[in-house]
């Protein structure tokens, strides 16, 4: 039934910047956790005369996630109001961008697919409601904190090219160090718009669903699924499923309607007229581009090609950018670079540890030591001398025995000696 | 003369709903005829030719205006409780 | 003797220690205690009166701790705990606010009518308005119950009312003072200005309250010059006129401006005629933008978090939020909104190329003089077609002073406005000061005042 359609999805994903300030005034942006109305003040609180003044790390943040997106950073760009109604909403309007966002046009590319990127606009995040029986209760903390919003275009036609491009999304903000993006926290957010077409129908789907509250990546490829399902369900009976916004619900693990009668909404966008625009020169932008990080892919590509490890190693090394930095570290010296790849995949070394620290434990799990057989023997001698009732012992069948008398010998030599060469000798001599 | 036209009631009440005002049948009334008089009015725009003109999008020559991350914050209000709204939408 | 004297006449008195400022301040609550019942100016009468320069505020201005309702209901029980920048740099100046001033209801309107605390009367004959949307401020200084006031101008909210009820009042270049803590109207209009009863301490309050703020990405970072040694400065301006800012005026009134006129060129200035765009397109472009700009700003009022819900508005707020939310809705945008953004341009560019061949231009503030209470309820956009021929200057953005020139054949005041180029504050302050010296404004300021002497 299924195979008569092919899903068509494109993504919203909202990024929450950890600048210290918000986005318009200089509270704090560090709201997780603290007590409620604690960081506000007449700006982010939509207190009357209270006027907007932007956050420059912020936006210079915003552009770098453009650049790594490989979008076109914009030479001129503008604030725009955009008009809603909710409590959550201070002034009735939020700060946002529509026509001339700060980045457009860019792509990320997952193994041999690519994603298009449609553009990549800044806006300020809303309070936090809390729903209690009495009514619902509004914590502004969150209101204002800089939000950085990535719209895809509809270029996703099954659930594990979301995870994966969500999860190769998260790598790269983190790896530019501008945002947690902790789904679980809420500082990186998904708004997957989802359709079913015909395959063979040629144009897209006269609908979308749009899913919100997916805050885990544990439910992002169910809730995909399960909407995809219930589309089919309804075009299968000749229905054209309701544009709406449906809410994930992961203890049902189903998707529910949020609106009753959908209303398209109309957010009268016009330009902010409290900020002046922006304009870049050309330099400048090209100077973000160019300052960026080496982003994952690229490190996977140069693992891959100079380092000759495993695709699938380099990816995992690659997921985090402390991992990526140890390696690099470490194969500075230690050309074993695959052997360094496992250890530090399987977690044989801690990477709590400094990279001169975490090289040097490296070069000793890899060292081939050569051990001196002449002083082998004679410590091996000494051994047997000193522990006669543990070289019984192995005799009649204790087998592990044999290790007590390996750490004898291996501290008569200090260590200089490779373990199973004192292991094969002392079973030679014990018998 | 111009002919003023009113807006209908829908319109009316569509204007409401998104501007949140309640209003009352008779506001309602008043307002199809005052909007679409004003409407009416402003319509001579459109004797300007304004073809090669961009839109001011804004009135000052100012660009690129910004505050620096981590400014001290002058203006904290600590409120101290938590606000509360008695029926949701 | 007190009465009359203007801002830095009663500064140099107690600086002369021939007065203090408590005896000055009491003097002013006075007068407010014997005359204010009868017009309506203050809306909220400070209780702290020991020191300082006193000055009346316009009620949009949020100051700590101090009512402030910008006359609507819905902000009927808001004290801000923060303040505007304009209050603040005058606190920090020596200032005191004698009271917070009635105005219309968000600044809505140009006769004090809209208010929802009942309008505000005309010292010159109380059965009419003194003009709107600073009536308040106007009123206020017009009869001496305070030396000087802060008023704002969104297209004519300062000139007007300065006119109607005989004072000066200046309209600043938009982005020369801060409009942080001003209960936002049009956003990229509005203007705090100064209204007094003299050029000086116009100039004066300048100089106290413009400058950039960092809490207001529009102020612009132009340096605030001596406007009050440049006004001073012997200069013979060209002056442009017109002609479609002269049309349909009251006959009396017509009568006064151009006796101005003759007397400006008899100073030795030149008079040359220039064309600008017809004000007729202005009312539609300011209708448009402003009205959209104040369905967005008034969008924050839903009770939640300071001050009363949205059935409180009154008629004209809620008039003006429809038609600003019409004209930026889905399908009408292009038509309405971008078109008006569109002709702002042209009435820019022509502004910017007319200050080519002159130096100011004049026009009279308003083609009538203060119209009956009431009048206002007959016209769906009264405020904007009173305001016809001040709202190109808001829509430029350009600076503008009102002066008064006489009286008309009702014996009322009547306005005179020098238009300026951006920034330049100095010219206009000047010819102004000029106009002051030579004619005295005809008495009309002495006269007003002594209406309440005692």
């Amino acid at each position: 039934m299924e195979n008569k359609y092919q899903p068509v999805i494109g993504l919203e994903i909202h990024v929450e910047l950890k600048t210290k300030s918000k986005m318009f005034c200089q509270c704090s942006a560090d709201y997780f956790g603290q007590k409620p109305n604690l960081h506000v003040c007449p700006v982010c609180l939509g207190l009357p005369g209270a006027l907007p003044v932007p956050n420059e790390k912020a936006i210079s943040w915003m552009q770098k996630i453009g650049a790594a997106l490989d979008c076109e950073l914009t030479k001129d760009s503008k604030f725009d109001r955009k008009h809603y109604n909710y409590p959550d909403l201070p002034k009735g309007y939020q700060i946002s961008q529509y026509e001339e966002p700060f980045a457009i046009n860019g792509k990320i590319k997952i193994k041999n697919k690519q994603f298009r990127i449609r553009r990549v606009h800044m806006e300020e995040d809303t309070a936090k409601l809390i729903h209690e029986d009495k009514g619902t209760l509004i914590d502004f903390n969150r209101s204002g904190v800089p939000l950085v919003e990535i719209v895809t275009e509809p270029d996703f036609n099954n659930a594990e090219d979301v995870k994966a491009f969500l999860e190769e999304l998260q790598v790269i903000i983190r790896y530019l160090d501008v945002s947690d993006a902790d789904m679980e926290k809420g500082s990186m957010r998904l708004e997957p718009n989802i359709s079913a077409m015909k395959i063979g129908l040629g144009t897209l789907p006269p609908y979308k669903v749009e899913v919100k509250n997916i805050n885990s990546f544990r439910f992002v490829k169910q809730a995909i699924e399960y909407e995809i399902k219930r589309q089919v369900e309804l075009l299968e009976k000749g229905e054209t499923p309701i544009q709406e916004t449906r809410g994930w619900d992961d203890k049902k693990n189903k998707t529910f309607s949020q609106r009753t009668k959908e209303e398209a909404q109309d957010y009268r966008y016009f330009p902010e007229p409290d900020i002046p625009p922006f304009t870049f020169e050309k330099k400048y932008l090209y100077e973000i581009k160019k300052n960026l990080p080496e982003l994952p892919q690229q490190k996977v590509d140069r693992y891959i090609k100079d380092f000759k490890i495993k695709e699938a190693d380099a990816f995992v090394i690659t997921r985090n950018i402390k991992t990526a930095a140890y390696f690099e570290t470490v194969v500075l010296k230690n050309k074993n670079y695959q052997q360094v790849a496992n250890l530090i995949i399987n977690k044989k070394i801690s990477t709590d540890l400094s990279p001169i620290e975490f090289a040097k434990k490296t070069d000793e799990l890899l060292a081939t030591k050569t051990t001196d057989m002449q002083a082998l023997n004679k410590a091996i001698d000494n051994a047997i001398k000193n522990n006669f009732q543990v070289v019984n012992d192995y005799k009649k069948g204790k087998t592990n025995a044999i290790m007590f008398l390996v750490g004898q010998v291996m501290r008569e030599l200090k260590g200089n000696a490779e373990a199973k060469v004192v292991i094969d000798s002392l079973k030679k001599i014990i018998g | 003369m111009s002919r003023t036209q009113a807006l209908s009631k829908d319109e009316i009440l569509h204007l409401a709903k998104l501007a949140k005002l309640n209003l009352t049948d008779k506001e309602i009334e008043k307002y199809q005829a005052q909007l679409g008089e004003t409407i009416e009015y402003v319509k001579n725009l459109d004797e300007l030719n304004t073809e090669k003109a961009l839109p001011t999008n804004s009135v000052v020559d100012l660009k690129n205006i910004t505050f620096s991350d981590g400014d001290k914050n002058e203006r904290n209000l600590k409120i101290d409780k938590l606000f509360q709204v008695d029926r949701m939408m | 003797m007190l009465l009359g004297k203007s801002l830095l006449q009663l500064k140099k008195l107690v600086a002369e220690k021939k007065v203090s400022y408590k005896e000055i301040n009491d003097f002013f609550l006075k007068r407010i205690q014997k005359y204010n019942s009868q017009l309506n100016a203050f809306l909220t009468v400070s209780k702290n009166q020991e020191t300082g320069l006193p000055i009346a505020i316009k009620d949009n201005f949020c100051v700590k701790g101090l009512r402030t309702t910008a006359s609507a209901k819905v902000l009927n029980d808001f004290i801000p705990n923060y303040e505007s920048t304009v209050t603040t740099r005058l606190k920090k100046n020596g200032f005191n606010f004698l009271g917070k001033t009635n105005m219309d209801a968000w600044a809505h309107g140009s006769s004090t009518e809209t208010s929802d605390y009942g309008p505000t009367k005309n010292p010159w004959d109380l059965s009419r308005s003194p003009g709107g949307s600073s009536g308040g401020t106007a009123a206020a200084v017009s009869a001496y119950l305070a030396p000087a006031g802060i008023g704002s101008e969104t297209a004519g909210s300062v000139r007007q009312p300065a006119a109607w009820s005989g004072i000066v009042g200046l309209k600043p270049t938009f982005g020369r003072v801060s409009r942080y803590g001003v209960i936002a109207m049009g956003s990229s209009f509005d203007c705090p200005g100064p209204m007094t009863i003299n050029v000086e301490d116009a100039a004066f309050l300048l100089k106290q309250i413009a400058g950039k703020d960092q809490f207001d990405a529009t102020s612009s970072p132009q340096p605030v010059v001596d406007y009050q040694n440049l006004m001073k400065k012997t200069r013979k301006f060209t002056i442009g006129i017109s002609e479609d800012y002269f049309t349909n005026l009251e006959k009396g009134l017509e009568k006064k401006i151009q006796e101005s006129i003759e007397i400006f060129q008899k100073m030795g200035h030149t008079v040359k005629k220039v064309k600008l765009l017809s004000p007729k397109y202005s009312i539609s472009v300011y209708t448009i933008l402003q009205r959209a700009e104040v369905s967005s700003n008034l969008a924050r009022y839903d009770g939640i978090r300071y001050g009363n819900d949205r059935t409180h508005f009154g008629a004209e707020a809620k008039r003006r939020i429809m038609l600003g939310t019409y004209v930026l809705s889905y399908g009408y945008y292009d038509a309405f909104y971008k078109k008006a953004q569109k002709v702002r341009t042209l009435i820019i560019e022509n502004f910017k190329e007319v200050f080519k061949e002159v130096d100011v231009i004049l026009t009279p503030t308003t083609p009538v003089a203060a119209l009956k209470l009431g009048e206002f309820e007959k016209y769906p956009f009264f405020g904007e077609m009173m305001d016809v021929l001040n709202e190109p200057a808001a829509i430029a953005g350009i600076p503008a002073i009102n002066i008064p020139v006489g009286l008309d054949d009702n014996s009322l005041p009547v306005g005179l406005s020098i238009m300026g180029n951006y920034f330049d504050e100095a010219s206009i302050l000047n010819l102004a000061y000029q106009f002051e010296n030579e004619t005295d404004f005809f008495g009309v300021i002495k006269k007003g005042i002594s209406n309440y002497g005692k």
